[in-house]
């Protein structure tokens, strides 16, 4: 008949009162593992949602390339799907500078650094994609054009992408990509061929044909952009003989998150390179990181609520067993033999409510997404998520709800325990209910 | 060895009640040998229970000295005391103050667990204990199983537990019918006789009054008279059936 043991015939044999304090921990414990779950789940969610709607966070370029630097960066053409907002625009354009000395830069003044840099930046952990581009200047049937060379499959992933009002993306070399208003000053279309040069023509220069299998919309109908057009890096390369060598590299993170340190691993690993970030970075990481602390704090406040009610029991518990303390003490037990008894029990209470809160928990956490289609589309998350909430169960997040738990049995029967201990037996002996 | 078992000398036990003392006890005195029967007997507020609480360790004295097998309670520090009530003394209550929650058995067991006394050799001597007081049959039933005379016999068995040289019992009749009084009085008389156990018992009850060797009446604190066996015959042979009711008061 250990303490242990005592504490456990005390439950088994009130099962209403035990039943009653536990369920406070299980409240708790469960609705923690819920929220966390949800948190990691919409985390997941937003970090793809993002990673998909937002272009590039870093881009690499070489360390004596001007940056930004208030030159009044433009719009990527592709935008971003956020609108206006945080996400619009990619950071990696205003390292090409603006509408002065910017514009210099595109036609052969950037410096480049080595394609295999790419290769280096892919075996970053916190990698997404990357995306090497080559911009220099050129010309589509003798008009003039800012050419961008890029890897169509990681352009895609690293980036968002060109917004194609007609055809598609290029795939291929001997493709490209003209901007709508190119486009309608040479009067060509999707399925039209195109000569492609780096100079005016010329009986010496007669450029390389390429086939036009798509329209994009430019952000402006006078900005730099409303003269771009895509197409394969090593065609860009080839053009201007600048082969292995790119003028920038644009990355996407597996999570906003981890921008900082992804930028800081790329400027430890490559020499001369600057890599920078844009002002969306912050945005993202502070929206995942908000959505975190308010289920956090939701869970916490179900938690301390299920902790008062342990403690309201246990303290309501004790009042009836005075003269059961007072018996004790004058048969011979000690301060500290009757504190482990009260503790043990509401430890019990921690654990057992802590073991079913998690059950409780990862059932819900399981189920919630199936009944949780019906959630309005237009709500603040619905919007967010797609009209349906997303959980994600984590070891991590079982282990922290269930310790939480216990942890709150433990320390609301701290003061019954400790209040049963200090009983005077005399006093408690001469308890009458 | 001297075979005074509890020797008590002008012993005082003082409460304070704002800024007033109130005297508990003034001045006792009393001597208790190895295997007596005492009684204590006097009106409501008397101090008996505290002057049995006194002896028990379960309060401390304010004033004069207490000796119980030897030991000076004054002197004993609350885990000292704690440990004295475990070895040398085994309580009565009157509401039988076993734990709700724990068979009749596991009740026995509980001052031995408290001791650390192995299980094995617990469970042994409980069951030996139930035997004696009579409740070998009914050792798994937990205390609302049982009636008021069983459960006092289950307190009688667990106060026997770690074989203490004394017992205190306050009222221990005070919630039995008297059938069931008389055959605990039975009982404790065997006890004393087959183990040399000592018990003080406080009391109202005539039933337990006739069984005790000597008595000690009490009022506002102090030991009024002394009664031997023969005083407590005498009365009833004297004075008739009603007369050790007016004894008592």
């Amino acid at each position: 008949m250990s303490s242990m043991n005592m504490a456990v015939r005390s439950l088994t044999r009130r099962k209403t009162r035990t039943i009653l304090s536990i369920s406070g921990i299980i409240v708790g414990v469960t609705m923690i593992l819920v929220l966390l779950s949800l948190s990691s789940g919409t985390s997941a969610s937003t970090t793809n949602l993002l990673r998909s709607a937002v272009t590039a966070q870093i881009t690499v370029t070489n360390s004596s390339t001007p940056t930004l630097g208030g030159l009044g960066g433009f719009t990527r053409p592709s935008g971003g799907n956020f609108g206006s907002g945080g996400f619009s625009g990619g950071n990696f354009n205003f390292t090409r500078g603006g509408t002065s000395g910017g514009f210099a830069s595109f036609f052969g003044a950037s410096d480049t650094i080595p394609q295999s840099d790419s290769n280096t930046i892919e075996g970053l952990s916190g990698v997404y994609a990357v995306s090497p581009q080559l911009s220099a200047s050129g010309y589509v049937d003798n008009s003039s054009v800012l050419l961008y060379g890029i890897n169509p499959s990681s352009f895609s992933q690293a980036t968002t992408g060109l917004s194609i009002s007609n055809g598609t993306m290029i795939t291929t070399t001997g493709q490209i990509v003209l901007n709508n208003v190119i486009a309608d000053n040479l009067g060509v279309t999707v399925g039209d061929t195109v000569v492609l040069s780096n100079n005016t023509l010329s009986t010496t220069n007669t450029g390389a044909n390429y086939t036009v299998v798509g329209i994009f919309n430019a952000g402006s109908t006078f900005g730099p952009e409303s003269r771009s057009a895509y197409i394969e890096l090593s065609d860009v390369q080839s053009i201007t003989n600048k082969t292995g060598v790119v003028t920038e590299i644009d990355v996407k993170t597996t999570n906003p998150s981890l921008v900082h340190k992804v930028v800081s691993e790329i400027e430890s690993s490559l020499s001369g390179v600057t890599a920078s970030t844009g002002s969306s970075v912050a945005s993202e990481v502070s929206l995942s990181a908000s959505l975190a602390i308010f289920f956090i704090v939701i869970g916490g406040v179900a938690l301390l609520a299920g902790g008062f009610g342990v403690t309201n029991t246990m303290i309501m518990s004790i009042n009836e067993r005075t003269r059961e303390i007072g018996t004790l003490r004058a048969i011979g037990a000690q301060k500290s033999q009757v504190l482990r008894i009260f503790f043990s029990e509401s430890l019990l209470i921690g654990a057992l409510g802590a073991a079913a809160g998690a059950i409780l928990g990862i059932i819900i956490s399981l189920i919630l997404p199936y009944f949780s289609s019906s959630i309005s589309s237009s709500g603040a998350f619905g919007g967010l998520l797609g009209g349906r909430l997303a959980t994600s169960l984590v070891a991590s997040n079982i282990l922290l709800s269930m310790g939480l738990g216990v942890l709150v049995g433990v320390l609301a029967g701290i003061y019954p325990a400790l209040r049963a201990s200090r009983m005077k037996p005399e006093e408690a002996l001469r308890y009458v209910q | 060895m001297s075979s005074e078992l509890v020797q008590v000398t002008d012993l005082e036990r003082n409460y304070k009640r704002g800024k007033f003392k109130i005297a508990a006890l003034n001045a006792i005195d009393l001597t208790v040998k190895k295997g007596e029967i005492v009684g204590i007997v006097g009106p409501s507020g008397s101090g008996k229970t505290t002057l049995l609480n006194v002896i028990g360790g379960l309060g401390k004295p304010t004033g004069g000295h207490i000796a119980v097998d030897g030991e000076d309670l004054s002197e004993l520090a609350d885990k000292d005391l704690t440990h004295f009530r475990l070895h040398k003394v085994g309580f009565i209550f009157q509401f039988y103050n076993l734990i709700s929650t724990l068979s009749a058995i596991e009740n026995v067991e509980v001052p031995m667990t408290l001791a650390g006394v192995p299980k094995p050799e617990r469970e042994k001597r409980a069951r030996e204990l139930l035997a004696i007081v009579g409740m070998e049959q009914r050792m798994n039933h937990l205390p609302s199983q049982l009636s008021g005379g069983e459960q006092q016999r289950v307190a009688v068995a667990r106060a026997l537990a770690n074989r203490p040289p004394i017992i205190l019992g306050d009222e221990p009749t005070g919630d039995l019918d008297s059938k069931s009084a008389k055959k605990l009085m039975e009982l404790i008389r065997n006890l004393r006789k087959d183990t040399k156990t000592t018990f003080i018992l406080v009391t109202h009850d005539p039933i337990v009054v006739e069984g005790c060797d000597r008595v000690y009446s009490i009022r506002d604190g102090k030991i009024t008279k002394e009664f031997t066996q023969t005083d407590i015959n005498h009365f009833k042979m004297s004075q008739g059936k009603d007369s050790l009711e007016e004894l008592l008061v």
